[in-house]
């Protein structure tokens, strides 16, 4: 790859990222913003900024469809900047249209970071857009129509006068400059229409505009000058002359006073001078974007480095010495590899945040389309998580809100009818607890009906007892199997093929657990737990013969001996049991579930290690405890994948400090239900 | 699953770039037979060190080991290939191999030499769609049964990739 090359793509990645970032602040304001029925100032300032931002920097990419539309929403919101009190005009036309404009700005971001692009076309939302703009500036009625300009051919009265314009060369977008210049011309005129007609409409209007410039057949309500007066402060207008009359043309030609009139409009000037405001106000930017493979392979060194010191300070050539400046010196390096490695961790760790505002755009879509009234309440938005942990789960919850919009909320009537308020109300929250985050997705809907659901399994063949035998948790759990699809009707949102079973997997990939709970007609409740980070667990190793395992230290309750043999109660199965607390658990013997050889069988010498998994609890019996370390956590190799390990127990392995290696144990999956 | 064909192309491939491995084949024993793998295949060779063992594998799958960090699965050609095992020893090998970007370690009893094998000393072996050997040479009397990784691991790779 040439550096060229390398130069103009990172470039696109910047504009890429750049761009989205500003969308979803573009969003965020705009549901805040409709929500609370209003825009304050501010927001109409941070709009207006971040549109001539996009349309910038996509006109410098020369993406002109971005540009354009960017273009006519700034236009909109600088007219608006100006009189904040037309706002109430237009506010919900406006809304829509600048939702439609953001999904365009993604659906065309979505385009460049594809195989190939093609351009999208705006005009329709363009063309919309500078209709409000006219009705905010009072010339038009506020009677949406569908087509805005006036018929093409007029008569033309006697004392018309016909006014040829012409833009700057390379102003780019006449038409729209020239449809805006019509709006601003309107109030002057009893009549008016132009040629090309309806420009906007049109873009390629603009290449007529450009040979022939654009010619303005009215009839003024005053006299000429106030006509010359609007053109001549309008941007981009190189020049202009008046025909008086059609039939006589009398040539009166101006020359506009400044050619490049471009710094001197108020339009760029009140644009640098909030920009000026701003700078001066806000906080110096001191964030920087960085290649998220770049972090990965920091991360990746940073393991190496943990590994490699414990290797340093377990090294056996050290073994029965007493070095005390060494010792204070590995302490010295534990605490700066300690601090290193949570900084690194810190750096890949991001607010929940933007995945929230994502369902809230999903919500308000949803129950726009579906004639529904819902809101999404968002709950600890500032918990982070491993970004690869972030991406993973946009898409499961996209899922899950879509679901709950689409089949839990019920219709505005049906919920009054039920005594429920109006509104259905999807609540998200997340929480951290150490080392794992917990997050709640509740809907206040029909809920799971446990018949419907059970009559489901069975015509898909999913049932592997009698119906009978099923407890209500496990007919929830059913939603998660492969194939079970309560909709039988595919809809737009939901029921593209995808389940929640891939919610599941999706989930489960990131190490995560969900589960469900529900009550019929009041609602129904995810609940994942996800851990904070994958890449490094604190662990406590055991040992089990010569195999090493480590064990998160998050999962273990507590660990004991046993006094005697007659603590433990042989269930009729042959499996074991243990009382705790009034709490009977059952026993697992890590040895038998993995068939190792070596290892003790006597529970007196070994010890018990009470650990946590999703609700229920069990002990797992092992040789010893070997101390407690920080480990690197390694995928097992894809050549191993036939053998699914992850589904059976083992969740990854680490390499330890005397180069060996330890497999980590996965609580959840160890023990089968 | 790649297919054998595309296997061919990737070997051409891989002599045109390790120029002078073209021809060269790693030898190594199980019991007395000798074994042939074409030496581009071959990343490095290990002593034989401990090998952490895996639950739930096929018994030819000895564990996994700890390679500057990297975490490669062992498998023992002998117990692959259906032989007896046997304890191992100071000779006992492993050859690290790179399969499809993958690193996988291979157990050996031992590693005799590198050898050029012409193209002419190298002889088809009957059809047999069930075994693992590629072809057979013969060099002064010595026969190297030539190991056919792709089908060596055919079982292995099936069910990864599905």
């Amino acid at each position: 790859m040439s550096n060229d090359d390398f130069g103009m793509e990172s470039l696109l990645e910047v504009f890429i990222h750049e761009t989205e970032g500003m969308l979803e602040q573009l969003d965020n304001i705009l549901l805040e913003s409709e929500r609370a029925k209003s825009i304050t100032e501010e927001n109409i300032n941070t709009i207006f900024r971040i549109t001539h931002t996009i349309k910038g920097s996509a006109a410098m990419m020369n993406y002109g469809g971005i540009s354009s539309l960017a273009h006519s929403v700034e236009d909109v919101f600088y007219i608006l900047r100006e009189n904040p009190s037309k706002l109430a005009l237009v506010f919900n036309s406006i809304f829509d249209l600048v939702f439609q404009a953001s999904d365009f700005f993604k659906k065309e971001m979505e385009g460049l970071q594809g195989e190939s692009y093609a351009e999208g076309d705006p005009s329709e939302i363009i063309a919309q857009l500078e209709q409000q703009a006219g009705v905010i500036k009072g010339e038009r009625p506020p009677v949406v129509e569908s087509v805005p300009a006036p018929p093409q051919e007029k008569p033309v009265s006697p004392d018309a006068v016909r006014i040829r314009i012409v833009f700057e060369a390379d102003c780019g977008m006449e038409n729209i400059r020239a449809f805006m210049l019509l709006n601003l011309l309107q109030p002057y005129c009893e009549e008016l229409s132009s040629v090309p007609a309806n420009p906007e409409n049109d873009s390629s209007a603009s290449a007529a505009i450009i040979r022939d410039g654009f010619l303005v057949l009215c009839r003024p309500a005053g006299s000429v000058d106030d006509l010359a007066k609007v053109i001549e402060s309008s941007l981009n207008v190189k020049s202009y002359e008046i025909l008086e009359n059609a039939a006589a043309p009398e040539d009166k030609k101006t020359e506009k006073a400044s050619p490049a009139p471009g710094e001197a409009d108020e339009g760029t000037a009140a644009q640098a001078k909030s920009e000026a405001q701003n700078l001066s106000k806000g906080v110096k930017q001191s964030l920087i974007s960085v290649n998220q493979t770049k972090l990965d392979h920091l991360m990746d060194l940073v393991g190496e480095i943990v590994t490699a010191e414990s290797m340093v300070v377990g090294n056996p050539d050290l073994k029965g010495l007493h070095l005390d400046s060494f010792t204070k010196s590995i302490r010295e390096l534990r605490k700066l590899t300690d601090e290193l490695q949570d900084i690194v961790m810190s750096i890949r760790m991001v607010p929940l945040q933007g995945t929230f505002f994502k369902m809230d755009r999903i919500v308000r879509d949803m129950s726009k389309k579906l004639g529904k009234k819902a809101e999404l309440i968002t709950e600890g938005g500032d918990t982070e998580v491993d970004k690869t942990i972030n991406d993973a789960i946009v898409d499961p919850f996209m899922h899950m809100i879509r679901n709950s919009m689409d089949h839990a909320i019920e219709l505005p009537e049906e919920r009054l009818a039920l005594g429920k308020p109006e509104t259905g109300r999807i609540t998200i929250s997340a929480k951290n607890t150490g080392g794992e985050i917990f997050i709640t997705i509740s809907d206040d809907g029909s809920g799971l009906d446990t018949d419907k659901l059970l009559k489901k399994a069975r015509s898909s063949g999913l049932l592997t007892k009698p119906e009978s035998e099923y407890t209500e948790k496990e007919i929830f759990n059913l939603i998660l199997l492969p194939g079970f699809s309560t909709n039988t009707a595919v809809t737009e949102f939901s029921g593209r093929g995808v389940g929640m079973d891939v919610v599941r997997k999706n989930i489960e990939q990131v190490g995560g657990t969900i589960s469900i709970a529900s009550e019929k007609g009041k609602g129904t409740t995810f609940t994942i737990k996800i851990p904070l980070t994958l890449a490094i667990v604190d662990g406590m190793n055991i040992a089990v013969g010569s195999t090493v395992f480590t064990l998160p230290i998050t999962a273990i309750r507590q660990s004991f001996k046993i006094g005697d043999e007659s603590q433990i109660i042989h269930n009729t199965d042959g499996s074991e049991m243990i009382i705790l607390r009034g709490e009977c658990f059952p026993v697992l013997r890590l040895r038998d579930v993995y068939s190792i050889e070596s290892g003790t069988e006597n529970l007196l010498e070994g010890i018990m290690i009470q650990v946590d998994c999703g609700g229920s609890g069990y002990c797992i019996f092992t040789d010893e405890l070997i101390g407690e370390y920080q480990v690197v956590v390694k995928p097992f190799p894809i050549f191993l994948n036939r053998y699914d390990l992850k589904n059976k127990g083992l969740s990854g392995c680490s390499v330890l400090g005397d180069g060996s290696i330890s497999l980590i144990l996965d609580v959840n999956t160890l023990r089968k239900e | 699953m790649r297919k054998a064909g595309n296997n061919m192309t990737e070997t051409a491939t891989e002599s045109v770039k390790y120029d002078g491995l073209q021809d060269r084949y790693l030898l190594f024993c199980i019991g007395d037979t000798n074994y042939g793998l074409p030496l581009a295949m071959a990343l490095e060779i290990l002593n034989i060190q401990p090998i952490t063992r895996l639950p739930c594998v096929s018994p030819y799958i000895k564990g996994i080991v700890n390679l500057r960090g990297k975490v490669i699965p062992v498998l023992d050609v002998r117990a692959k290939l259906g032989m007896v095992e046997r304890g191992y020893d100071d000779a006992t090998c492993i050859i690290v191999i790179d399969l499809h970007d993958m690193h996988i370690g291979l157990i050996a009893d031992r590693v005799s030499e590198v050898l050029t094998v012409p193209q002419e000393n190298i002889i088809a072996p009957p059809k047999n769609s069930a075994s693992y050997i590629d072809s057979v040479s013969d060099l002064d009397g010595k026969t190297v049964l030539n190991l056919d990784c792709e089908a060596f691991f055919r079982d292995d790779l099936d069910q990864n990739l599905s």
